[in-house]
């Protein structure tokens, strides 16, 4: 990729820059497009990107070099056109590219890019896309925490990447390596080797990064929970530990040590990476030498009342569909290794989790930790020695929890949990359980056992998010009933919704009758990785409440009732999500997709605030719109398409210019009229801002405190840019509009396009700003976006700032979309000064609804529309 | 039912990941399957035994796919040949189908595709069989 910047700089390097005063409006209009068209360019790879994580797609490494390689040149160019328009303004730009580009080429080279470049990342921070740097176990447990909300303790990761430098920094990597050489040439045994090599480690000493992050890190965790001077559990978290190899009890875990003794226990369980047991394991399972790279947990030590291991399927009877849990008073460490006798329990998988049979023991002694650091064996009051470990009521919420788990997991779980004193459950850590050698026996055939069920439909729809999942169907039908949704259950609903966000924890699968593939229920989807087929068109007639179905998003399938084989062999696969190339896909995305820059108003709304493909995308449409308002409106010295003011009885200070078929010949050159614009989608999109009702006329009353708002926001507004404020203007050709409008104080963008080529059409909807408070602006937000996604616009929301995107439909359609476009304009134009409460979103939606419908049969340039 | 009446497929792709997915998705829809990263191991396989269906990339390293499906034609006319791949030219579609193959699908493709594709060749040969 080096080589094809170097190509693509020398390229438009070549086209020299002119400054534009030589060049003529249309000209710079044709940049303009050329941006817009890019634009859309750039978001459609984005979330074509996106859309192969779902599952759906087979693709490989080879797809996301393209991909990047197609998405470098776009922004480049994007980039080159906006210098076009705006000489040398935003030179910045090139340097910000220049370093995504660089992160991304890394990525694909193979070399993590790690963000923050820490040797000490939070949980908060942390993803499974880092599971390289900070090891399996620590991605688990902070995706548990991050994405379940479920507790786990408090800590941090200490990431391969200071192991590497603890290396370094101690220059022990070469002595290292040749005590491994000979070890291999067999010149000296396994076990002086280990020794070797873990005396290198102990003498070795901290880096002063890590020293300073550790500290920083701790400072951080105080202040988080306001107390000081805890006790930490360090564990290991190697790279291959807890995935396909288990490295089960192989590496030090250190309990209950005092937070001053953390780098101590950090070397010890560093040098565990090097003992002899360990050296072998990696020998017999073909582990490379230097794939070794030890990442460490530390977690805040949890005061165990009750601790103990659950296997969410029994790995011993895998078709018997049961749990089983081992507990013990304190801590659970003894239950792992072996030491000591506990309770053990065999829970139904299917809710309410009754209990099938146990065996309660007897408890002398349970492990605690020490006041002063440490832990050790007490004795267990005679009472309770017999007493059951767990009760009815925590067995439920202990099997509900770690359900949950292996359903985001999508594999049968090892998990180590803790109750404290104050009765809170902790999840300590989770790892898959290898059953594959005990359930292969069930599903040697699979087709021929799911030819034995009822098939209610297949072929339905898209699937949005691969998986496999057996549950009750649960129909969908107002807010109210998301309350009741049961775990597990089978989430079915006549359209997505972005408020199916509340039960993605407990839904095992997703079937709609409509949606997008690349809406919000798609992202939520693949978030949680719920399967999810949408667009099926019949779930909801064909699919009964309470009915037992299998969802197979993998053949899209759904089978009448529970096939267990096919579930079983939804764990048997190698799970592909976790593959390399789907890891490299999601950490190139990180470069390219999210979206930071927001408010144009905002003063970090600069080129060394983009971080991301998007970002840059973003500054750049923006001030592509700006440069060419600013050339319009302020210096109008192209007479052909001087500008037109639109006849208007709506306080509309709106500017037209014709860049080709647009408007019809007029003897008047200051005015126009709407009658005489021929645009397509301009034409459609007036039509609907005239709509009777839809401009709301009467002045608003505007409360003091909404008031003061809009005095300080008119206030920055100006600071940022005077030039532009109230200033309205279409660009438009017959088949084209381009609207920027400045209503009040929000801004609306608007461009599309409607011709003969159905693949050509698309209108892009963009709109951010308001008078009010952010509150208010952020309930008009959500009134826009479900307005956008009731008529199958494709939204993105962030706080206050709207983008809706439609694209190949019919001219009809397109023109309808306009016209609806045209009557939100005029419906939002004050409609954040009323939304005093959530509530005002649901009647304003109504409302609206209800203007949509009275006008159906509205009429476009003399036709019918509906 | 006996792995002699499954439907045998081969695979070959020298980019593992295609591998891993395909292969779960065929034998659970009731195919035998092998598959193949090199196409020295894919070529020397299919001196041993005959396949139903063939699918490979074509650019690879080595061997190349265009080899090794016109080896398969040669060798066995019968076996039904699916090509996937990232870098379809309009003359290696062209010469891939002059060769006999029967489908072509671009990467990245969807399970569904493939599985389709795969069923249209189990009917081809089912016909050919019964004629």
């Amino acid at each position: 990729m080096g080589k094809f910047l170097d190509w693509a700089k020398n390229t438009f390097n070549r086209i020299r820059w002119k400054p534009h005063e030589d060049v003529s409006f249309a000209s710079l209009f044709h940049t303009f497009q050329r941006i817009l068209g890019l634009n859309n360019r750039i978001l459609e790879i984005m979330s074509d990107m996106g859309t192969k994580l779902g599952g759906d797609y087979v693709f490989d490494r080879q797809y996301i070099i393209s991909s990047c390689r197609q998405m470098a040149v776009l922004v480049y160019e994007l980039i080159y056109n906006l210098n076009t328009l705006a000489p040398k303004k935003y030179l910045k730009l090139d340097d910000i590219y220049r370093d995504i580009a660089r992160d991304i080429q890394e990525e694909l080279a193979g070399r993590l890019v790690i963000p923050q470049a820490d040797d000490v990342m939070s949980y908060d921070i942390i993803t499974r896309d880092f599971s390289d740097v900070v090891g399996r176990k620590n991605a688990n447990i902070a995706e548990i925490k991050n994405r379940l909300s479920v507790a786990v303790p408090e800590g941090f990761a200490i990431t391969t990447r200071a192991f590497k430098s603890f290396f370094d920094y101690n220059g022990i990597q070469s002595k290292v390596d040749e005590t491994l050489n000979a070890w291999e040439n067999e010149t000296i045994t396994c076990n002086q080797a280990s020794q070797k090599i873990q005396g290198l480690i102990s003498s070795g000493s901290m880096t002063p990064q890590l020293n300073k992050a550790v500290e920083r890190e701790l400072k951080h965790l105080q202040d988080l929970t306001g107390t000081r001077d805890h006790f930490f559990a360090v564990r290991s978290s190697a790279m291959g530990e807890d995935g396909e190899h288990s490295f089960a009890g192989q590496y030090l875990s250190l309990l209950n040590q005092p937070q001053q003794n953390l780098l101590k226990c950090y070397k010890d369980v560093l040098a565990s990476t090097y003992s002899p047991s360990v050296m072998e394991y990696r020998r017999q399972k073909d582990f490379s030498e230097h794939e070794v790279a030890m990442a460490v947990a530390c977690q805040y030590m949890i005061d165990a009342k009750v601790s103990g291991v659950l296997y969410t399927l029994d790995p011993m009877n895998p078709t018997r569909e049961e749990m089983v849990i081992s507990s013990t008073w304190g801590l659970g460490a003894p239950i792992v290794s072996g030491k000591v006798n506990a309770d053990r329990f065999m829970v139904s998988r299917e809710s309410p989790y009754n209990i099938k049979s146990l065996d309660i023991v007897r408890k002398t002694e349970r492990f605690v930790a020490k006041e002063c650091g440490g832990c050790e064996f007490r004795p267990v009051n005679e009472e309770m020695q017999m007493q059951m470990s767990l009760t009815d009521h925590r067995i439920r919420e202990l099997a509900e929890v770690c359900l949950m788990i292996e359903r985001y997991f999508k594999c049968p779980q090892d998990i180590e949990w803790s109750i404290d004193q104050e009765g809170r459950l902790y999840i300590l850590q989770a790892r898959p359980l290898n059953i594959k050698a005990d359930v292969a026996p069930v599903v040697c055939d699979i087709s021929s056992i799911t030819e034995q069920y009822p098939v209610l439909f297949s072929g339905k729809g898209v699937i949005v998010q691969n998986g496999i999942a057996s549950g009750k169907v649960f129909v969908v039908g107002n807010d109210g009933d998301l309350d009741k949704f049961p775990n597990g259950g089978i989430l079915v609903a006549k359209e997505t919704s972005p408020r199916f966000a509340k039960i993605a924890r407990k839904a095992s699968g997703i079937i709609t009758d409509v949606g997008s593939p690349t809406g919000h229920m798609a992202t939520i989807s693949r978030e949680f990785r719920i399967p999810t087929i949408v667009k099926t068109g019949i779930a909801t007639k064909i699919l009964r409440p309470g009915q037992e179905i299998t969802i197979d998003a993998a053949e899209n399938v759904i089978y009448e009732g529970k096939i267990k084989e096919l579930c079983y062999y939804g764990f048997m696969e190698d799970n592909f999500e976790e593959s390399y190339e789907y890891r490299l896909l999601r950490r190139v995305l990180k470069k390219i997709t999210p979206l930071n820059l927001l408010d144009p108003h905002d003063k970090d709304f600069v080129p060394l605030a983009c971080k991301t493909y998007h970002d840059i995308t973003r500054f750049v449409h923006e001030k592509a719109v700006e440069e060419l308002i600013n050339l319009n409106y302020h210096h109008r010295s192209d007479a052909e398409t001087a500008g037109k003011k639109l006849k208007s009885d709506l306080p509309l200070d709106l500017i037209i210019m014709d860049i080709g078929g647009g408007m019809k010949e007029t003897v008047d050159h200051s005015t126009i009229s709407q009658d005489q614009i021929l645009s397509l989608p301009m034409s459609a999109f007036l039509t609907g801002l005239n709509t009777p009702g839809a401009w709301s006329r009467e002045p608003m009353s505007v409360d003091f405190g909404s008031f003061m708002s809009s005095l300080t926001r008119t206030f920055s507004t100006h600071q940022v840019s005077p030039i532009n404020v109230g200033q309205n203007l279409a660009v438009i050709s017959a088949e084209y509009a381009n609207l920027s409008l400045r209503l009040g104080y929000h801004f609306n963008m608007i461009d599309a396009y409607i011709g003969d080529k159905i693949n050509d059409n698309y209108a892009f909807f963009r709109f951010l700003g308001g008078v009010t408070d952010p509150i208010r602006r952020s309930r008009r937000a959500k009134f826009i976006n479900e307005v956008l996604i009731q008529n199958d616009f494709n939204v993105e929301i962030r706080g206050d700032l709207v983008v809706g995107r439609i694209k190949k439909l019919s001219p009809q359609l397109m023109e309808r979309k306009m016209l609806l476009l045209g009557q939100l304009v005029a419906f939002t134009r004050q409609l954040d000064v009323q939304m005093s409460s959530d509530q005002q979103i649901l009647k304003f939606l109504s409302k609206f609804e209800q203007l949509t419908r009275e006008n159906e049969t509205i009429t476009i340039l003399g036709r019918e529309t509906s | 039912m006996s792995d002699e009446e499954k439907t045998s497929i081969l695979i070959l792709d020298d980019e593992a990941i295609v591998l891993k997915r395909l292969r779960p998705a065929l034998e659970k829809a009731g195919y035998e399957v092998e598959t193949f990263v090199r196409s020295s191991d894919a070529s020397s396989r299919i001196t041993e035994r005959q396949f139903d269906i063939v699918i490979t990339d074509l650019k690879m390293e080595g061997l190349d796919g265009m080899q090794f499906l016109t080896q398969v034609k040669e060798r066995f006319p019968k076996t039904e040949v699916i090509v996937i791949t990232g870098f379809a030219t309009m003359d290696t579609v062209k010469e891939s189908f002059q060769k006999g193959v029967l489908d072509f699908l671009a990467k990245p493709f969807k399970l569904g595709e493939i599985l389709e594709t795969v069923k249209k060749a189990e009917t081809k040969i089912k016909q050919a069989d019964d004629s």
